[in-house]
């Protein structure tokens, strides 16, 4: 007698891994043979997992036709299966999984508009913060500001490519044709994505702003990060990318130590 | 009172409407996982139609039926939910959906033994602790039956309600759909579940497939409710009483006025029928 706990995994191994060996014989054949029940089963894990995946990454299914997204999903559910009961975190590793796929071909931007849908879904369901008060930064002596550390707002991701990323997620929403030609020589894009009230934007930032922005969410000082934005571009003006970023609400605390 | 008109399943396609429009339906079913989000459009619509409506929370991806530890981050996430929406009902279903740390993302069905029933009352015993509150189980359709199974799932359910207190969401629809997959009576089941475990019913459409040369019909929520399962609802009222009833349309969703005219025809039934029983 198989316990429940055998009964599961083998269950799951039939639909996953598509061997009925084990679970077989533990489900009654009343008119239709076991693996064309389990077939069932399958059928109906695959169409939800490549309904959740299209609603996560429409500019993909879009850009690789609905036939061949579907391939895409069944061979990334077979490398990434779900691994939580909310279908929403399936597409966390899809960008990865299509660089593996396509990262060394032309169509090595489709990881990268991947990561751009993600950093949407992300931000649509990031918790809200209240934007930073900049008050007590404009009474702090000068020699103290680098020092500081920043907390991002959870509704902001920053996305990087060296291809039109933005320009391609555009041409192909909903309400475009999709017949626009890109050029995807015509150089990258460096992309914040943020929840703007109840909506999402991308916004185009300029190298340095995006380095700048990129130091802090990964801890760094505003020293550090201003050290690494004029790199990028030596006349970089910090006091004025700051009051960009604070009027945006994309940093939401300031830690002095 | 709430849910003496019947609802219908909130989805975020007909959000703006219903904000906009407050159609007259009784009251309003969320998946619970679809408002995790705690920020963003999701999640003040939700707000904004809970000033309006009283609300259900209805979990798929609980995995609640799972030999694998319950997963507390998403018992968390569903506390949180409840905490800021203070829900009428808050329901699962008598199903599993991973194993081994793999997720199927299904409503799977449970083999209906002895050590199943332990594990289920124990699982949900656990769970209602967690939440400080009742939690009600569905009945899931299936395709399938263990070899391993000694009770039938009507008196699994049953005793299911009985050894946890759990609440039963009697779905009329997923009754018929595994009655005819698996040759019950559908009356039989209804006869065997004790009137005061009902505190919720389900109405849903579903699809009739052809697999070689087997009939099977497959609970797809994506259509309206058929003749057969709007005579067993008359069959429902009469045993478990006015009991709130809800429409799940979750696939192929249609504009909301068929969704609240499926609703209404619901309420013209269980009017005939209190009108008989008066």
């Amino acid at each position: 007698m198989l316990s429940l706990r055998e009964l599961q995994l083998s269950f799951a191994t039939a639909v996953l891994d598509g061997s009925c060996a084990a679970i077989g014989p533990w489900i009654r054949d009343e008119g239709l043979d076991p693996a064309a029940r389990v077939d069932i089963y399958r059928n109906n894990l695959h169409e939800g997992f490549l309904k959740a995946l299209a609603l996560g990454f429409p500019v993909i299914q879009r850009l690789v036709g609905e036939d061949y997204f579907g391939q895409l999903g069944r061979l990334f559910l077979a490398e990434y299966p779900s691994r939580a009961g909310n279908l929403h975190h399936i597409g966390a590793p899809f960008a990865g999984f299509l660089r593996e796929q396509f990262g060394a071909t032309t169509y090595s931007y489709l990881p990268d508009i991947a990561e751009l849908e993600w950093a949407y879904q992300e931000c649509l369901i990031a918790p809200d913060a209240a934007p930073l008060d900049p008050t007590p930064l404009q009474t702090m002596p000068p020699e103290r500001l680098a020092d500081l550390r920043f907390d991002v707002h959870p509704a902001c991701k920053l996305v990087s490519s060296e291809f039109p990323i933005v320009r391609i997620w555009r041409a192909n929403q909903e309400d475009r044709d999709g017949t626009e030609t890109i050029d995807l020589g015509q150089g990258g894009d460096f992309v914040l994505v943020r929840r703007n009230d109840e909506s999402i934007e991308l916004r185009r930032l300029p190298g340095a702003d995006f380095a700048l922005l990129r130091s802090i969410v990964r801890g760094g000082t505003l020293g550090d990060a201003l050290q690494i934005a004029s790199a990028v571009a030596a006349d970089f003006n910090i006091a004025t990318a700051l009051r960009h970023f604070v009027g945006l609400g994309v940093l939401t605390c300031v830690h002095t130590n | 009172m709430a849910g003496s008109r019947a609802g219908i399943g909130l989805r975020s396609q007909h959000h703006r409407e219903i904000i906009e429009r407050r159609p007259a339906v009784g009251w309003l079913e969320a998946h619970s996982e679809n408002y995790f989000a705690q920020g963003g459009p999701q999640r003040k619509a939700l707000e904004r139609i809970r000033e309006s409506y009283a609300l259900s929370l209805h979990g798929v991806g609980l995995s609640i039926g799972s030999t694998d530890p319950l997963d507390r981050a998403h018992l968390g996430e569903l506390s949180r939910l409840i905490r800021d929406f203070e829900p009428m009902l808050v329901s699962e279903h008598l199903s599993w959906s991973s194993a081994g740390g793999r997720f199927l993302n299904d409503l799977l069905p449970l083999p209906y033994t002895e050590e199943a029933l332990k594990h289920m009352v124990e699982r949900v015993c656990e769970v209602q602790e967690t939440l400080g509150r009742r939690i009600l189980i569905e009945n899931v359709s299936s395709y399938l039956q263990f070899s391993s199974s000694t009770l039938k799932e009507w008196e699994f359910i049953a005793a299911l309600s009985r050894q946890s207190g759990c609440g039963v969401l009697l779905d009329v629809n997923n009754i018929y759909v595994s009655a005819m997959n698996h040759g019950f009576d559908p009356l039989t089941y209804l006869n065997a579940i004790p009137p005061e475990s009902v505190q919720e019913i389900h109405l849903a459409g579903h699809t009739v497939n052809r697999v070689g040369s087997r009939e099977i019909r497959i609970d797809t929520h994506g259509s309206q409710v058929c003749k057969p399962v709007w005579a067993l609802y008359e069959y429902a009222l009469q045993r478990f009483g006015q009991v709130p009833t809800l429409i799940e349309w979750d696939t192929d969703i249609p504009a909301l006025d068929v969704l609240t005219a499926e609703a209404a025809k619901a309420d013209r039934i269980a009017e005939a029928h209190r009108a008989v029983a008066a």
